[in-house]
């Protein structure tokens, strides 16, 4: 699978499992359970998008501890973007968010396939 | 005037004690090594202004059927271009009528001594795969080489590797022709530490190293000896990288070749750390009975890139726990930090909001 | 094509009217005769001395003495004319000669007839190489063994000076720091082009030539102490190295 198409699902997949990560919130927080829809989505989009960049950085540049630092800062920085429009929870996104940036950022580096150049004619 | 030591005269005595005339476009520089069959010099080209190595025939063997094994196991040669393999320039006779024949001059250094410096598993790996290569490709040619042994391995300063010493190789198509030229002689040209085995039997004739010599090469079986005797030999150069000794013991090679068992220490015996796999892609090599071994060096290779890549090999039937074992282990980046990832998110849902 | 490093080659060739060091020394002419001695003693003194030393259990001075005495005696009464090439290795007859001096010696406890200041050689040297001089076992192979030494050392001092009146010290040099180095630290050819400013081919070439005339003069040398073809064949093969 190539870099960018891996740093995508995955990203997804582990963005739509930290926002459902939302739903023990949401058990005693009434704001959380009204909003849970999105926060869900909006997490999945952001794990999309970051798992994307990631991925086409991962794809541009071979080095894992590039790969890494770029998950990290932008799982972390979208993370915070996200509990600033919320105004609360900041460290339970924030940490979370620049740990799964870690992990895609990881893999497209160790897993996802190189594009192969082809010879010009 | 100057003392000389017995090394020094040793010396003194290789680079100038060639009792050879010159051949034509050639000067001699110095005796590289010495074996059964000739000797091979380092020589310089004169025209290219190039150095080479010149193999000739022993003065005292240089009869027609000498002559006649040299000459194949240079046509042999020739027939195998492979970048593992020393190329041939040129066949001629010396002014005294020997035949000589000159390859490329390899500089590296010999795998036995490549595995006295400190390398990872991976860089061991990495030339045993390349030798594996360069065998095989001798095999799809129709040659066998029946005398692989680190000895007759190069290694080269960018890592190339080079099988050297096709003196005692087979072409597959022919018979197994106990009384023929070519299985009478070696022409190990380096080892004094571990020298190549000519020793007529009842059934035929013994070519090989003791160390790394198949069973039915041992007891002169000729007629079983195919490409699973190189397999075999493969096994015991993958069980050098992996212990730093050969797998048959002086005594034990003496106890096959009397009819007895094969008898070879675990791998994990000698070496603790190498991975099971491992081990079981050496035992499969040096299976006693050709048919327990791999079936082609590619086979054997193809195992030895699984393991390097994560995945089973044909070699270890491996349970469910195993294989569990294996799949954490070849992704073990990737679980950290799925579990550095659920610990974190655990303790922060934990912690009150 | 380099002819002078055959064995019996065309330059290598015995020819049949020279007269070797063993026939002048037995010369009438006593210049000619006391100089083919003085080279003969050069070749054969240092083994001699080692297997007085190693082999016949003499202290320093004792050895030192013998040596002297044993040439002398040698000289005076005319003994290399008993010598018949073709039954023995001259050396092989120089060590029955010297085992029966050591014998009469020895049980006639006679008084050594000195030299008398007959060699000038370098017994000092000679005796600190003894603690580097393996033993052996079988007297044959001791003496064999510091023949074949003295041989390529007075070799090695011929080449030195060869090369130096030449004017190729530069040669000499590389030769020298391939083939004299330590054994365990002997440099490579890309090491020596690199200490010597000059491209590895050229060490190739400097060590070629001093090979070649090393066993040229090696060979010539043999040629003079020997007394036949055969027997120069036979010891040239010892000496470097080819016996098989």
């Amino acid at each position: 699978m190539s870099k960018p198409l891996l740093g995508l699902l995955l990203g997804a997949s582990l963005g739509l499992i930290d926002g459902l990560s939302a739903l023990w919130d949401a058990q005693t927080d009434p704001e959380v359970r009204a909003g849970i829809v999105g926060i869900v989505i909006g997490s999945t989009f952001k794990g999309l998008v970051v798992g994307l960049v990631t991925g086409l950085v991962a794809a541009r540049f071979n080095s894992l501890p590039l790969g890494l630092a770029t998950g990290i800062i932008l799982g972390g920085l979208f993370a915070f973007l996200v509990a600033h429009m919320q105004g609360k929870y900041y460290l339970r996104i924030t940490l979370p968010g620049a740990a799964l940036g870690a992990i895609v950022g990881f893999a497209t580096q160790q897993y996802g396939r190189l594009a192969t150049h082809r010879q010009a004619a | 005037m100057t003392f000389l030591s017995d090394e020094q005269l040793r010396h003194l005595q290789q680079v100038t004690g060639h009792d050879l005339p010159e051949p034509e476009r050639y000067r001699w520089i110095e005796q590289l090594g010495r074996g059964g069959m000739g000797t091979v010099h380092l020589a310089e080209d004169l025209p290219l202004e190039r150095q080479v190595a010149i193999k000739v025939l022993h003065a005292h063997g240089a009869d027609a059927a000498g002559t006649q094994r040299l000459l194949r196991e240079a046509r042999i040669l020739a027939g195998l271009e492979h970048p593992g393999i020393v190329p041939i320039h040129d066949v001629g006779t010396l002014p005294d009528g020997r035949l000589f024949y000159v390859m490329q001059y390899v500089r590296g250094q010999r795998l036995d001594a490549f595995f006295t410096q400190e390398h990872t598993l991976g860089d061991r790996l990495t030339v045993f795969e390349r030798i594996c290569e360069t065998v095989a490709f001798a095999h799809a040619a129709g040659v066998i080489h029946r005398d692989l042994k680190p000895a007759n391995i190069m290694l080269g300063a960018f890592g190339e590797v080079r099988v050297l010493d096709w003196g005692i190789a087979k072409r597959l198509a022919e018979s197994g022709d106990p009384s023929g030229a070519l299985t009478t002689q070696s022409s190990a040209e380096s080892e004094a530490d571990s020298p190549t085995v000519t020793r007529a039997t009842a059934a035929g004739t013994v070519v090989g190293t003791p160390g790394f010599m198949a069973p039915e090469q041992a007891r002169g079986d000729l007629a079983r000896v195919d490409e699973r005797s190189d397999v075999f030999a493969l096994g015991g150069v993958l069980y050098y990288l992996l212990t730093g000794r050969p797998p048959l013991t002086p005594e034990a090679f003496e106890t096959l070749r009397a009819g007895g068992p094969l008898r070879i220490a675990d791998v994990r015996q000698a070496a603790p750390h190498v991975p099971r796999a491992l081990e079981a892609i050496c035992g499969k090599a040096l299976a006693a009975e050709p048919a327990g071994r791999y079936r082609s060096v590619a086979e054997m290779r193809c195992d030895v890139q699984q393991f390097r890549g994560g995945f089973a090999v044909s070699a270890l039937r491996e349970g469910p726990l195993d294989a569990t074992a294996r799949v954490l282990w070849k992704y073990r980046g990737f679980v950290l930090l799925v579990l550095a990832y659920i610990l974190m998110r655990s303790l922060l849902l934990s912690w009150p909001a | 094509m380099f002819r002078d490093t055959d064995i019996g080659g065309s330059d290598g060739q015995f020819p049949p009217t020279q007269r070797t060091l063993l026939v002048l020394a037995g010369s009438d002419d006593p210049a000619q005769r006391r100089a083919a001695w003085d080279r003969l003693i050069a070749a054969y003194w240092k083994p001699v001395y080692k297997y007085l030393r190693l082999r016949c259990g003499c202290d320093n001075e004792q050895a030192k003495d013998l040596t002297q005495a044993f040439f002398a005696r040698a000289l005076e009464k005319d003994d290399l004319q008993r010598y018949e090439a073709g039954r023995a290795a001259f050396r092989t007859f120089l060590r029955a000669c010297l085992d029966n001096f050591w014998r009469t010696q020895r049980t006639a406890a006679q008084r050594l007839k000195r030299g008398g200041g007959l060699l000038r050689q370098d017994f000092e040297q000679a005796e600190r190489e003894l603690t580097a001089t393996p033993g052996h076992d079988d007297p044959e192979a001791l003496f064999e063994q510091e023949w074949r030494r003295s041989l390529w050392e007075v070799g090695l001092q011929r080449l030195r000076d060869e090369l130096r009146d030449a004017g190729a010290e530069a040669v000499l040099a590389v030769f020298e720091a391939c083939d004299l180095a330590d054994p365990n630290q002997r440099p490579t050819y890309a090491e020596l082009a690199a200490r010597f400013e000059i491209p590895e081919t050229q060490v190739t070439n400097h060590l070629a030539r001093a090979r070649r005339r090393l066993r040229a003069l090696l060979l010539g040398h043999l040629r003079e102490l020997t007394g036949s073809p055969e027997e120069f064949a036979d010891e040239a093969a010892r000496l470097l190295g080819t016996a098989r």
